[in-house]
């Protein structure tokens, strides 16, 4: 956008969001999450980041983002999941560089799989230990590698999920917007029809007659449900921008309808559209965990925060199980409730005259 | 999912119920399919764990009736002149225990098993010797109340709906029949209602001459004509009886000679028949008007009525009932002492309140607080919840093995699995220790197949279970021609000229124990270049998938009936309950055989051989057996297991007492 007006608004923004410590300290938050979440095979997994095996280079690790992604030979040699020994017997010059937990996220670690180490602790014995730093769950598996591995479910629920919503909403909240008359009586009347659906009992509904349910399907359900907050706002914010000058400036020049929605108008209404974005994707995660402890999350043996903490209920004494996926999930909710904080109140110019 | 389901795991069968459930309706003794620990697909089992839906919904007769061929029977004279009659065993289950007991030694006294912490088999036979014999004279509080522990709520108080076990716990007690088993699961005839019990020579009828002291709860007398006419109702194509109707349809007749003897008519001289004669009884002459205007027995305002405060020919009357949380039973004072006389003992309970909760750890806090006085517990809450002074302040708990056992399922139709290489395969890919020892918590047994080992119908030769040994499982399955032929890491095999890959989807229900029991599955599959997806469903989801064949596997478990032959209709070809689309000649035949074999040496012999065929087969991967676990309040006494757990046999329930304060 050479030169447009709005260049100087996100960099203005940019600079006032800077100044919130605690917007600040949520927004790295998020990215330590992205971090874990892409790293998260070299943080916990029993399977080599990288190794050198009968003279060719290896990364078995990315099996943990999709089972085709593990290299066939070692299925062909019949390592059966289990790399540290086989690697060794089979071929004795190979190397490899290990995640920094040795543990899985989907199965209990027998003992000697690892040279020399015991087996995990199952039961009510699985308290944080050296071995296993958050302790592990009923059936041996580890907490750490199970949160670790669900960051990625828990990130790609709020920004799939509000992604969807963004989109049907801003689009939905546009056309009604700026086109008025009919049209907006019609995109009025369906944003209220789809805000009468309960989520909830939607994702219910849909676990019970669709034959995969995947996280997948879940994120595209609380997206498509999710979006009528944003289409209200942007309806609101294009109707009030639609008789600006700029607007009709730019349609004096003989700029046509869809120009003049996504060039002039939207960037200008994208601010306060961020802010419930940002609140939705808190929301979204916090649904995902609900489904989750319900038993609605994603399919077995998927790890997610909120099927730890349904795992917990059966024995609360196993404190570790509620209070490391309880805090993940209350830190990530806060974060993105103090990130679309920090994004209302920097680019919000009423909030910004009250702070002076 | 955990929450609906209360106790843990488990499946259980709802044949048992059908052929069980006549049996146990009777007297003294209640039977109920039983209930545990949750497991998954209700499927067929007895409802068990889970709460109220695990109920044995489905008509075991088909819809459509085939045409009863008219049926006249002869003179009472003419019957017992061409006949020759055998006594049968006429027999009370509280006598039988007492006299069993009296053989017994006593491992320690009733004071230092109140003390006792349950944590080896040592303490436990201690605390099943001491705390399960029954009352001295005078020793039990005879006006005292039991809180009971059930799932779910009735579906019906009508005794013909009878199907999930909350109705066999309450029904038992509230029920009139004429037969009963004991703890070996041996039948007889129940010396609180029948005189006499004969059976012809052939086979092919049953002589019945009942007391004339029986009333039911409104005070007109039961007779032979209420067991006539419960079974004409009961046959009826337009009643829609859920269970008890599997069994019955194996009779010719049934006739009432006069107001004692009623007489049962075969149709063949089955060694099952004892089975079949038992069922549950309405009063005549409160439903002969109505039945006929409301076959439904529930819609018309007096079936209405009557489903409220039902009129009753048991031990025990419905006082009050509070939907989805309470059901109070009374003892009936004119079931004991007819016209002032006393014609029969007394049950020891005043009072037997039913509470109903279908969340364990509620029950579990419930316990704790003195609320309840029994539960059975999951094996999570006997190894880590109930070790502690916190328990034992108010109860003790004990174990025994229970005839419940759980399996893998394969669809013998999908392209996977109709080779038994490749079941046998699944058997040996399957890490049986890592599932006993830590999902299981080392509580449950493992299992090898149909028949616990110590029943009578099991091989002489005991059959071992299949361990792991992913070698095996390989070989197997590449001489079933499942080989990675593309080089995605997955086998494959070439079906209808498409290169078919070796994933699959498990279905199993909401429960914890049996997604983790599955996840095991997926792991060990992994490893040996099989994918499987678990796919943990609703249980009425489950049940409707597995009874229309729409799954590829599933886990499942049954109940054990009180005959080998209950078992029929999982392994006949096409048989209601033969998910997995079993079919071997050989067994279909020694089913045959074997009803028809009143030998029982020779009849365990023919059950011994299918035993031997299916595990060769392996239609099921056969997990474990699981034991009974019940917590019981320490002012609770008199508990004895069977196997079918404490309460559903002959005397059961009617065993346990409360000493005066």
């Amino acid at each position: 956008m050479n030169g447009s007006p709005s260049h100087g608004f996100w960099a203005e923004a940019w600079r006032r969001y800077r100044r919130r410590p605690l917007a600040m300290a949520a927004l790295s938050f998020v990215g330590f999450l992205v971090a874990v979440a892409i790293l998260a095979p070299a943080i916990a997994g029993t399977k080599p980041v990288l190794c050198r095996y009968k003279g060719k280079l290896y990364a078995p690790c990315l099996g943990y983002f999709d089972r085709r992604l593990e290299p066939v030979i070692f299925t062909k040699d019949k390592f059966r999941g289990e790399y540290p020994r086989n690697l060794q017997e089979k071929d004795p010059d190979s190397w490899a560089i290990w995640p920094i937990f040795f543990q899985d996220p989907y199965r209990s670690v027998r003992a000697d799989e690892w040279p020399g180490r015991p087996a995990n602790p199952s039961r009510d014995e699985g308290r944080p230990s050296r071995m296993n730093p958050f302790g592990t769950d009923q059936y041996g598996v580890d907490v750490l590698a199970k949160m670790v591995h669900g960051t990625t479910v828990a990130l790609l629920v709020g920004f799939l999920s509000m992604g969807i919503a963004g989109t049907i909403g801003i689009i939905v909240g546009a056309l009604g917007g700026y086109f008025g008359g009919w049209v907006d009586m019609l995109t009025s009347r369906i944003t209220e029809i789809v805000m009468c659906v309960p989520t909830l009992v939607l994702i219910l509904a849909l676990v019970a007659i669709v034959d995969k349910p995947t996280i997948w399907k879940t994120m595209a359900i609380i997206g498509c449900t999710g979006w009528t907050g944003i289409a209200r706002l942007t309806r609101g914010e294009f109707l009030r921008l639609k008789s600006s000058e700029f607007v009709m400036a730019a349609r004096a020049a003989g700029a046509g309808p869809l120009r003049i929605m996504l060039r002039h108008i939207l960037p200008n209404a994208l601010a306060p559209i961020l802010v419930p974005i940002t609140f939705g994707i808190a929301a979204a995660i916090l649904m995902e965990s609900s489904l989750s402890f319900l038993g609605f999350g994603p399919p077995p043996p998927a790890a997610s925060w909120g099927s730890l903490l349904n795992s917990a209920r059966s024995n609360l004494a196993m404190w570790w199980l509620v209070v490391f996926p309880g805090t993940a999930i209350f830190l990530t909710v806060l974060a993105y409730n103090l990130i679309g904080e920090g994004l209302q109140e920097a680019t919000d110019p009423r909030l910004r005259e009250a702070r002076k | 999912m955990q929450i609906r389901c209360g106790r843990m795991d488990g499946l259980c069968a709802w044949w048992t119920v059908a052929v069980v459930a006549a049996a146990m309706l009777l007297s003294g003794c209640r039977e109920s399919p039983n209930d545990d620990l949750g497991v998954g697909p209700q499927v067929d089992v007895k409802p068990e764990l889970s709460s109220s839906d695990a109920v044995l919904k489905q008509p075991v007769t088909p819809a459509v009736e085939p045409e009863r061929e008219p049926f006249d029977p002869p003179a009472l004279a003419d019957l017992d002149q061409a006949t020759t009659w055998i006594d049968r065993p006429v027999q009370d289950g509280l006598v039988l225990l007492r006299a069993a007991q009296a053989e017994e030694n006593l491992l320690c006294s009733t004071d230092e098993a109140l003390t006792l912490k349950n944590d080896s088999a040592d303490t436990n036979a201690k605390i099943l010797s001491a705390l399960g014999r029954l009352p001295a004279d005078g020793e039990a509080d005879l006006e005292a109340r039991i809180d009971r522990h059930v799932m779910g709520d009735l579906g019906s108080t009508n005794p013909i709906m009878i199907s999930t076990s909350a109705e066999f716990d309450i029904l038992g007690l509230t029920g009139f029949g004429l037969f009963s088993f004991g703890r070996d699961l041996d039948p007889f005839a129940a010396a609180e209602t029948v005189v006499s019990w004969q059976t012809s020579a052939d086979g092919l009828l049953d002589k019945v001459v009942m007391r004339d002291d029986l009333v039911w709860s409104d005070g007109s007398p039961i007779t032979a004509h209420d067991i006539a006419f419960s079974y004409t109702v009961i046959m009826d194509p337009r009643v829609p009886v859920p269970a008890v109707r599997s069994g019955t349809d194996q009779l010719r007749g049934v006739h009432a000679y006069d107001d004692h003897t009623i007489v049962f008519f075969h149709q063949e001289p089955l060694a099952t028949n004892v089975w079949n004669i038992n069922f549950p009884v309405l009063p005549k002459h409160v439903y002969e008007k109505t039945w006929e205007q409301d076959p439904t027995l529930k819609d018309s305002p007096e079936h209405v009525a009557l489903e409220q405060s039902p009129i009753v020919g048991g031990p025990y009357e419905i006082v009050e009932r509070t939907r989805g949380q309470q059901i109070v039973l009374r003892r009936r004072e004119n079931w004991s002492a007819v016209n002032g006389k006393k014609v029969r003992e007394e049950p020891f309970f005043k009072e037997v309140r039913f509470r109903i909760i279908e969340d364990p750890n509620t029950s579990l806090l419930a316990l704790k607080a003195g609320d309840i006085h029994e539960m059975i517990l999951t094996p999570e809450q006997w190894t880590t919840q109930t070790t502690d002074e916190d328990f034992y302040q108010r109860n003790t708990k004990a174990n025994a093995p229970e005839w419940v056992s759980f399996h893998l399922g394969w669809n013998i139709e999908s392209p996977f699995f109709a080779d038994r290489r490749v079941r046998r395969a699944m058997s040996y890919a399957f890490d049986y220790d890592e599932m006993l020892d830590k999902l299981c918590y080392g509580l449950y047994q493992p299992c090898a197949g149909n028949f616990p080992d110590d029943s009578w119908m099991a091989p002489k030769k005991k059959l071992q279970p299949y361990k792991q040994d992913l070698d095996t499982a390989e070989a197997l399955l590449d001489e079933a021609g499942w080989i990675d032929r593309d080089n995605d890491g997955i086998r494959d095999k070439e079906i209808d000229g498409r290169l078919v890959p070796f994933e699959f989807s498990i279905l199993c229900s909401q429960q914890p124990l049996r997604i983790a029991i599955c996840v095991l599955m997926k792991d060990c599959l992994d490893r040996i270049g099989v994918r499987m997806n678990v796919k943990p469903v609703e249980s009425t989801v489950l049940q409707d998938l597995t009874q229309k064949r729409k799954f590829q596997a599933y886990f499942g478990g049954w109940g054990s009936g009180t005959d080998p032959d209950t078992s029929e209709n999982i392994w006949k070809t096409g048989a209601m309950r033969n998910f997995v689309n079993y079919s071997n000649p050989e067994v279909d035949r020694l089913y045959e055989e074997g009803r028809r074999e009143l030998d029982r040496a020779k009849r365990a012999g023919k059950y011994a051989r299918i035993q031997e065929i299916l595990y060769e087969d392996q239609p099921y991967t056969w997990l474990f057996w699981r034991n009974s676990f019940y917590g019981f309040s320490k002012r609770v006494r008199g508990y004895v297991f069977s196997p079918r757990g404490p309460f559903h046999y002959s005397p059961g329930f009617g065993s346990l007492w409360m000493p005066s304060e």
